[in-house]
């Protein structure tokens, strides 16, 4: 009666089907790739190029690695794409110019697609890329230093340091944006 | 009663709010904290950033980008990606081996758009792998279904997908994700 699902079972692990996987991980990986690039015409690209990338490299694919994995290739085709684009600013006539403008959507448009107060979105657009990975990483996906630091491969340290930096300058990105926001005067009152 | 301690380093600001110090110096920042307004209003600060951030609901995946990601397996070209990886191909699906385990690639789900899409992938992906594998492509390319692929049954399982075997895909490592060079930061 021993058959070889029972057998896949007795492993712990079957093997899921492609759709399984866009289905379980494409939520996250557009979430993350939305929140680091700004808007939905980017975040769609990182989403596909990092499924791509999934697929070609499915045979060297460890389980239980899976989200760290699409943490990993999603920010770093993320921030290729900021160095791209700062190449490409200073070429004296670049070829596609209508997509390098106008790239900021409206405000209305970033909540409908994100639900994310707009505001706080043009906050984490204001950060350097640097620090807004980490402090992305950090406070909406959740990662500890640690995975933080696997992640981007960088030292504890500097993902201290970053998201530190990142976080004041968000705030006063914010202060900057919403000026009826409380600021800290008067919160601690001692 | 003390000397007066340092303030809080700002690495161990963020660190604080995180929750990612440990016992002791949590213990001495929180004695620190007690008596300075200063440092008390920079972990506010860091708080404060931290629940705008957290406040964010989830996004919801648009429907053809969705789409378009089950269509992968047709519409991506698939070098080698080196490892000791190997490929079996059926009608249906594809099985991915691995050092690790093995996947279903499922080819039978998503509906033929242009023609016969799953059966196109098949030829150019595999043919492109295996160029110099000349038995290999012959073998794939006598093997594969004279037409349509068959309507996929309802729960296509890894082990069905072992009528064709494809040589060994072995291939020069083309880096599975770019190398980001720490840039300085401003």
């Amino acid at each position: 009666m021993q058959s070889a699902p029972a057998a896949d079972e007795a492993d712990g692990w079957v093997a899921p089907t492609w759709e399984q996987v866009v289905r379980d991980h494409s939520a996250r990986v557009y979430r993350l790739a939305y929140r680091l690039s700004g808007n939905a015409q980017d975040a769609e690209d990182l989403t596909q190029e990092t499924f791509v990338r999934v697929f070609r490299s499915l045979a060297d694919y460890s389980p239980g690695t899976f989200e760290g994995w699409l943490h990993r290739i999603t920010t770093n085709l993320f921030l290729d794409m900021v160095r791209r684009r700062q190449r490409i600013r200073f070429d004296p006539l670049p070829e596609d110019t209508e997509r390098l403008p106008g790239r900021a959507p409206s405000p209305e448009q970033v909540y409908t697609d994100t639900h994310l107060d707009p505001q706080v979105q043009a906050a984490l657009d204001a950060l350097a890329p640097e620090f807004r990975v980490a402090v992305v990483l950090c406070d909406i996906e959740g990662l500890t230093y640690e995975e933080i630091a696997a992640t981007l491969g960088i030292k504890l340290g500097t993902v201290r340091s970053r998201i530190h930096r990142g976080r004041v300058q968000l705030r006063q990105a914010l202060a900057h944006l919403a000026p009826r926001r409380p600021a800290v005067t008067g919160e601690v009152g001692a | 009663m003390n000397i007066p301690e340092s303030h809080l380093a700002q690495e161990a600001i963020a660190a604080l709010v995180d929750g990612e110090l440990t016992a002791g110096p949590a213990a001495r920042a929180a004695r620190h904290l007690t008596g300075c307004a200063q440092c008390r209003m920079a972990v506010q600060a860091q708080r404060e950033a931290k629940e705008a951030l957290h406040s964010s609901a989830d996004v919801a995946v648009p429907g053809d980008l969705m789409s378009r990601l089950c269509a992968i397996p047709f519409t991506a070209d698939v070098p080698g990606t080196g490892g000791d990886g190997s490929i079996s191909a059926a009608p249906g699906g594809l099985t991915v081996t691995g050092t690790s385990g093995s996947w279903s690639v499922d080819l039978g789900t998503e509906r033929p758009r242009r023609g016969s899409p799953g059966r196109r992938w098949l030829r150019r992906g595999m043919a492109g792998t295996l160029v110099g594998l000349g038995a290999g492509v012959t073998a794939l390319a006598m093997t594969l279904p004279p037409d349509a692929a068959p309507e996929p049954a309802a729960d296509p399982r890894p082990e069905r997908h072992t009528e064709v075997t494809v040589p060994v895909w072995r291939a020069v490592t083309v880096g599975t994700s770019a190398v980001i060079p720490q840039g300085g930061t401003p």
